[in-house]
């Protein structure tokens, strides 16, 4: 069968070379909150690559650590969690955990541009939408604050805002959709080189919804961003990645380009996410839902796989060994003992191929 | 049966950037919800589909056309008629957070209102514990997990779960579910629509269903009526697979357009429109409504504003000058494809 051609052959082979990267890289993650009970990690031994150009679809459900990641990408996990191990290294910039001060408070909203969940709640609501802006440049020393509007304005009219309204603005008097795409101008105002969504489009109805990630589209495409979307609607990361992580419980379980993983999905987590959602045409009693709770923080097990309750094909290795990351297609891998071992279990080999 | 004519609601100024200006939130529709059927209204935010609901369930007034209950128009029954009928119908909204009260266990929320019903009924006080235990497995929960709990202990998926529980403990003949699974996990979604759907067929149960997903809606009630609402006005209706798969009027062809298409396994639909531009709602056009914003205005759309009438098949209607039937939605790849 035809494959698409991997787009990030390119960056699997600049691995070992640090000057080859251009973007961001996660490497060997884990971040652990201390509680009652002792630490507990929600991100634990995360590898992941944000290529310049590529647009990457991060995968999970609630309580499956995505957010988490997300803000470590920013070295901004809150209390009390933290960092325990690994790095998150920016082309340019540098290991970003080891930031500290000014000098994280200058690469935040600077060459990282971050896109909060719920956009109103990281706007100012005592201050236009102007003033904070000129905030934003003067806490990044911005040697003349007042340009940086004229650039606000540039990429409100780019994304069908109209300027002068929304700069003289407070944040109650616009919709979701202008208050995400206004998150959307606040994170590239800087000229920011990794662009960070956490959940862009949840609040959003359908005709918003499309109308942002059409935005974000065009201007990864002409500013060639380092864009990661994080998401639990794998439709949204169907429709617009380049490449897709699927994460659970803090690990990643699947990850490839978009096409491959959703055609070819290994992980019995990612082909059970896929067949729970409705589709617009079809069968639509094929739907079937996920078993199961989702993973939350002190459930989640130390050893083996961190799936195997919810899974239909879970085996006795599965609770005792962490099954190791293997590939299963050019650029595409998966962390599962089945996909790892055909031939341990060659009755299943239909559900290895997906 | 329940049953809107003329349905017509308009809020008052509350004062825009431009000053204060009346809102049409509903005009003049008509809709029929037969026992045991299901309707799915959908329409961006703002459109009017929340107001829809909420009269539906007797929460807010209207300003002019009727409400039939049965056949009975609301506003002739007596206030202990209304409160028992309305009663009947009930509401479960999008937020499960805030729809729980915080402060009581599920088992006092249940019980709270059991309690009412078994001295309405005259049931003993043992029934009501019998019941809540039943509703909570009905809806796919584990009672002795559930009952001691607090809603902050829950997930989004199970505190949705209790609110269809406990709306359940007044014998309901409607639901009406306004964004149900909207702020839900997409992971969980199913299982929530999967109890709307088992609650239709087993108990026979009549829903409204108000949404952005159309997927969601044809899970449902693939069986039941589709209604396209845009700024207060039915632009389309029909049963669900013709508007979704033949749909003729713009605005439903650019709602159906915004539905993510996964690509790998879905090939988009050829006629795919581009997102529509926002919506200003400052200004009103004096003839078609969505004629400064629809891809196929042409000049005489400014001029009246199109009756709805008959699209041709069954059931379908449209109002629209120039409708013209595309295929948006996106289709299955053949499964062939599926294997490496």
């Amino acid at each position: 069968m035809r494959r698409r051609q991997s787009r990030d052959t390119a960056s699997e082979t600049a691995a070992g070379n640090e000057d080859g990267f251009e973007g961001l890289r996660v490497r060997d993650l884990t971040i652990v909150y201390g509680t009652e009970a002792g630490e507990l990690a929600a991100v634990r031994g995360v590898d992941l690559d944000l290529p310049a150009g590529t647009i990457t679809g991060l995968v999970g459900e609630s309580g499956s650590g995505k957010s988490t990641l997300a803000l470590a990408m920013l070295n901004a996990v809150p209390s009390p969690g933290r960092i325990t191990a690994g790095s998150v290294t920016m082309s340019g910039v540098g290991d970003i955990t080891r930031l500290r001060g000014r000098a994280l408070r200058q690469v935040r909203g600077g060459v990282l541009g971050y896109v909060f969940q719920a956009s109103q709640n990281s706007l100012n609501p005592l201050k236009r939408v102007g003033a904070q802006l000129l905030d934003l440049a003067r806490s990044h020393g911005v040697a003349q604050p007042r340009l940086i509007l004229g650039e606000a304005a540039k990429l409100c009219e780019r994304m069908g805002l109209d300027a002068t309204r929304v700069l003289s603005s407070y944040q109650h008097e616009l919709s979701g959709g202008m208050r995400q795409r206004v998150g959307i101008v606040f994170a590239l105002v800087l000229n920011a080189k990794v662009l960070i969504l956490d959940e862009p489009t949840t609040a959003l109805d359908m005709l918003s919804q499309a109308a942002v990630l059409e935005v974000v589209r065009e201007i990864h495409a002409e500013r060639r961003l380092a864009t990661v979307i994080i998401t639990h609607d794998i439709a949204v990361v169907a429709e617009m990645a380049d490449r897709m992580v699927v994460t659970y419980a803090g690990r990643v379980v699947e990850s490839g380009t978009a096409g491959d993983v959703l055609r070819y999905a290994a992980h019995p987590y990612t082909k059970a996410l896929l067949r729970s959602i409705p589709r617009i045409s079809g069968d639509i009693s094929a739907a079937e839902p996920l078993p199961g709770r989702p993973p939350d923080l002190a459930s989640i097990p130390t050893v083996g796989c961190v799936f195997r309750e919810r899974c239909p094909l879970a085996m006795p290795i599965c609770s005792d060994v962490d099954p190791a990351t293997v590939s299963v297609g050019p650029g595409h891998t998966t962390a599962c003992h089945l996909a790892a071992g055909p031939l341990a279990v060659p009755e299943q080999s239909e559900e290895v191929a997906g | 049966m329940i049953e809107v004519r003329g349905l017509t609601k308009t809020f008052a100024g509350r004062g825009g950037l431009l000053g204060h200006r009346a809102v049409p939130a509903l005009r003049e529709v008509d809709l029929q919800l037969p026992p045991g059927g299901a309707v799915s209204v959908i329409g961006e935010s703002g459109c009017g589909k929340t107001t829809l609901g909420r009269i539906l369930c007797g929460l807010e007034s209207y300003d002019s056309g009727s409400l039939l209950l049965d056949g009975r128009d609301a506003k002739e029954l007596s206030i202990s008629e209304r409160r028992e009928r309305f009663q009947r119908i009930q509401l479960i909204h999008q937020d499960p957070y805030s729809a729980l009260n915080p402060t009581r266990t599920i088992r006092q929320t249940m019980l709270a209102s059991l309690r009412l019903r078994a001295s309405a009924t005259k049931r003993s006080q043992a029934w009501t514990e019998r019941r809540a235990n039943e509703l909570l497995e009905l809806v796919g929960l584990d009672p002795s997990y559930c009952l001691p709990r607090y809603p902050h202990m829950l997930s989004g998926g199970m505190r949705q779960r209790v609110v269809i529980a406990r709306a359940l403990t007044v014998d309901p003949d409607a639901l009406v579910a306004d964004e149900a699974v909207a702020m839900i996990d997409v992971s969980l979604r199913l299982g929530i629509l999967g109890i709307l759907r088992k609650l239709r067929a087993d108990l026979g149960l009549s829903l409204l269903f108000i949404t952005h997903d159309v997927a969601a809606a044809r899970y449902v009630g693939e069986d039941g009526q589709l209604y396209v609402l845009y700024r207060g006005q039915v632009v389309e209706q029909g049963p669900v697979d013709e508007i979704v798969q033949r749909p003729t009027h713009p605005y439903t062809q650019c709602l159906l357009s915004a539905i993510p298409v996964m690509r790998g396994l879905e090939r988009p639909g050829p006629d795919r429109l581009v997102p529509l531009r926002p919506l200003d709602d400052n200004v009103e056009p004096p003839g078609c409504l969505l004629a400064d914003r629809c891809p196929q205005a042409q000049d005489d759309c400014l001029l009246g504003r199109p009756p709805l009438v008959s699209a041709g098949a069954e059931g379908h209607l449209h109002a629209c000058l120039h409708p013209e039937a595309r295929s948006v939605v996106a289709t299955p790849e053949p499964t062939g494809s599926s294997t490496r």
